[in-house]
């Protein structure tokens, strides 16, 4: 890697926030985010060596197949994309898994499960968006349902979700329809995200932080 | 400042007094902020540590301390690091090294074998996971406040993949009078049986409150190692007596192996393996406890018929939603973005069924009782399989969840709750998986394969994206089945 003549005594990759920021706003430690900026590194640079996440890389990382795409998995790649520059920068990255933190606040976890299911980001999750999203599912899993079989779940499921019975589903009668169900935002958490030190161990080398800090 | 005098590590612990100091080392005590609890954080001299090339070393103990869970193992709970230093939060052991109640002289019998069972069961562990301690010694076994054992120092340990193509070790470590002959003579060694070695100079040291093998000599001390030449003093028991010769054997072959040591009558006195305490109860997917009826259906007894059993009770299953289906997608499953062997741990597997409830239930049934090594308890929509204990097997627990998406179609995830991994993988191949793909349309995310790529080489890493078109073959077969059964 090239080296920068630069004022400031580091380096700053296109893309790249100071730990000590992102772990003041996320549930991560500064160690947590410097352990992450090692994996980071790794997934940014898999396919185009530019520190940025692109959606190939991104779905290299899940599906081990650059070209696998997938309905939900784009949902996340979108959502992570807070600027909406098509890659996920790393102050994207880590408040983005924040969410995923098993201390995360369970409001932002289902919040972002609703922004998820929001497919055309109407403020509302439609019935439409709930089908699609149904045979979605079913075609990844290489299952064939008659049509009669894929409505009837998607009604049971308006009907209990959509309260207010106005054909679509809100964020009040989301956030009620997940306290009843507490499982369905199971998938918001990755338990992972608590070892995370002991996973990317070679930050210890790396890491920035001063003493005074410790 | 307030807070003068006290020192605080990253906004998180408070560092208390200095516990111990080796080499590159120093251990304070420690206090966790935000929860009380009590830790012991290691501080390395990160100079130093690079200064004598020990950086891959630390990485390394990071990554093996990472694998291990055992009640008898400290555990690494994180690594921090500044500029100059690195930090490992560690459990916090009260009660001191196993070395300070020996240096008091002998322990009495039934004290040194609660030791020595509590030892093997977590080298036993270790082993299992693939981990090779390599400096097993009085010093680095530590008691706590309980009078339990815990191993730590995991710093020369080695993996299973360390190993060279002849599937031995090759490095020599450790403290030559816990160091077993072959490692010595730096032939090439198997990792599990020196670790033995090593647990058997405890033994004797916990039996006769001293070293078996000691000489001012060194060149004289391999000799007696090599040998296997040691005197056991006249208070150890013969059938303790006869353990240690067993153990201290200087040939690698026959050597005792640990199921040999745990099968052995001296060790299996009063010996209680460590129960499944991390079991959670029974409980339906919004959490609620269903303990109290668990009893009502505790497993038939071997005298009734297990069929009319299952068919007494009617299954319960939770409804799964459009939403829970969605959620499953392996869109979601973010643990991809971590390294393959973080998902490695996830020990579940999931189906999509036609078959109805009874049947399902029935096909479980019919694994468990096929060698009679489960008991069967049923709750709502929750299957579980509760291994009998075996000997030193531990205990195996498996859930089969079942869910109901529509009255003809039925999702049903199965997964470990407690146990073995390598038993339950062996359980998975050999009757879980083939018996049940008797009655599976598809299968979603089978991610346990990956559990053992460190056992074999050979294994096919399987994960999320993969698992279809493996189970297509299955698949076609099931269909067939799912339309006769329409």
């Amino acid at each position: 890697m090239g080296c920068y003549l630069s004022t400031s005594k580091k380096v700053q990759k296109p893309g790249y926030e100071e730990p000590n920021i992102l772990a003041s706003e996320t549930p991560f430690s500064v160690c947590e985010v410097e352990a992450l900026y090692e994996l980071y590194k790794k997934l940014s640079n898999s396919i185009i060596e530019d520190g940025l996440i692109h959606r190939e890389e991104f779905q290299l990382a899940l599906f081990r197949n650059k070209n696998k795409r997938n309905l939900f998995a784009d949902r996340i790649f979108d959502l992570f994309d807070l600027k909406r520059n098509g890659v996920i920068e790393f102050g994207e990255f880590v408040r983005s898994l924040g969410i995923f933190h098993p201390n995360a606040a369970l409001e932002d976890k289902t919040a972002f499960a609703f922004r998820l299911y929001d497919l055309r980001q109407t403020g509302y999750i439609e019935r439409e968006e709930l089908k699609e999203m149904v045979l979605a599912l079913l075609h990844e899993s290489d299952l064939m349902l008659s049509d009669d079989m894929i409505e009837a779940i998607v009604d049971k499921t308006f009907g209990d979700a959509d309260t207010k019975g106005d054909g679509r589903i809100d964020q009040d009668e989301w956030k009620a329809f997940v306290s009843k169900h507490p499982s369905l935002i199971k998938n918001m958490t990755l338990p992972y995200l608590k070892d995370i030190t002991l996973a990317f161990p070679s930050f210890v080398v790396r890491t920035e932080v001063e003493d005074s800090e410790v | 400042m307030e807070n003068k005098g006290k020192t605080i590590l990253m906004q998180r612990y408070e560092l208390g007094r200095l516990l111990g100091q080796g080499n590159f080392a120093k251990v304070y005590h420690a206090r966790n902020l935000k929860t009380g609890q009590s830790v012991a954080i290691k501080v390395f001299n990160k100079e130093m540590v690079t200064r004598v090339g020990m950086m891959e070393q630390i990485k390394r103990e990071i990554s093996i301390m990472r694998r291990l869970r055992h009640p008898n193992v400290v555990q690494l709970y994180e690594v921090m690091a500044s500029k100059t230093k690195i930090y490992f939060v560690m459990e916090c052991v009260k009660g001191g090294e196993l070395f300070d109640k020996v240096s008091r002289g002998k322990l009495k019998e039934d004290v040194a074998r609660k030791y020595f069972q509590q030892l093997i069961d977590a080298v036993d562990y270790c082993h299992s996971k693939g981990v090779f301690h390599r400096d097993l010694k009085p010093e680095n076994v530590l008691v706590d406040e309980n009078g339990d054992l815990k191993i730590s120092d995991f710093g020369l340990s080695a993996l299973l993949e360390s190993r060279k193509i002849d599937g031995l070790l090759h490095t020599t470590c450790g403290t030559p009078a816990y160091v077993a002959p072959e490692v010595i003579k730096k032939k090439g060694y198997d990792g599990d049986k020196a670790d033995i070695w090593s647990c058997g100079i405890i033994l004797f040291v916990l039996l006769a409150g001293y070293l078996p093998f000691n000489d001012r000599n060194l060149m004289e001390m391999y000799r007696k190692i090599a040998k296997g030449d040691f005197k056991c003093p006249p208070w150890i028991a013969a059938d303790s007596k006869k353990l240690l010769r067993r153990i201290l054997d200087p040939n690698p072959k026959t050597r005792f192996s640990i199921t040999r040591i745990m099968d052995n009558s001296w060790f299996r006195k009063g010996y209680k393996q460590i129960e499944a305490s991390k079991c959670p109860p029974l409980s339906n997917r919004d959490g609620e406890d269903f303990m109290d009826i668990e009893a009502a259906f505790a497993s038939p007894s071997s005298e009734s018929s297990t069929m009319s059993s299952s068919e007494e009770y009617a299954m319960k299953p939770y409804y799964f939603n459009a939403f829970d289906l969605i959620s499953i997608s392996s869109g979601f499953d973010l643990s991809g973005l971590f390294e393959r062997d973080m998902i490695s741990q996830r020990e579940e597997a999931r189906f999509i069924t036609t078959t109805p409830p009874s049947m399902i239930v029935s096909k479980l049934e019919e694994i468990a009782y096929k060698d009679s090594i489960f008991k069967v308890m049923k709750k709502n929509g929750t299957v579980r399989l509760e291994g009998k204990k075996r000997g030193r097997q531990s205990q195996l627990i498996i859930d089969a969840e079942i869910f109901e998406v529509t009255s003809s179609f039925h999702i049903v995830e199965v997964k470990k709750i407690v146990g073995d991994s390598m038993e339950y993988w062996k359980l998975w191949e050999q009757d879980l998986k083939p018996s049940l793909n008797e009655i599976v349309w598809a299968w979603q995310l089978i991610i346990l394969a990956t559990l053992l790529n460190y056992f074999d080489p050979t294994q096919i890493i399987i994960s999320s994206g993969t698992c279809l078109t493996l189970f297509k073959q299955n698949l076609k077969f099931s269909l067939v089945d799912g339309k006769n059964d329409c």
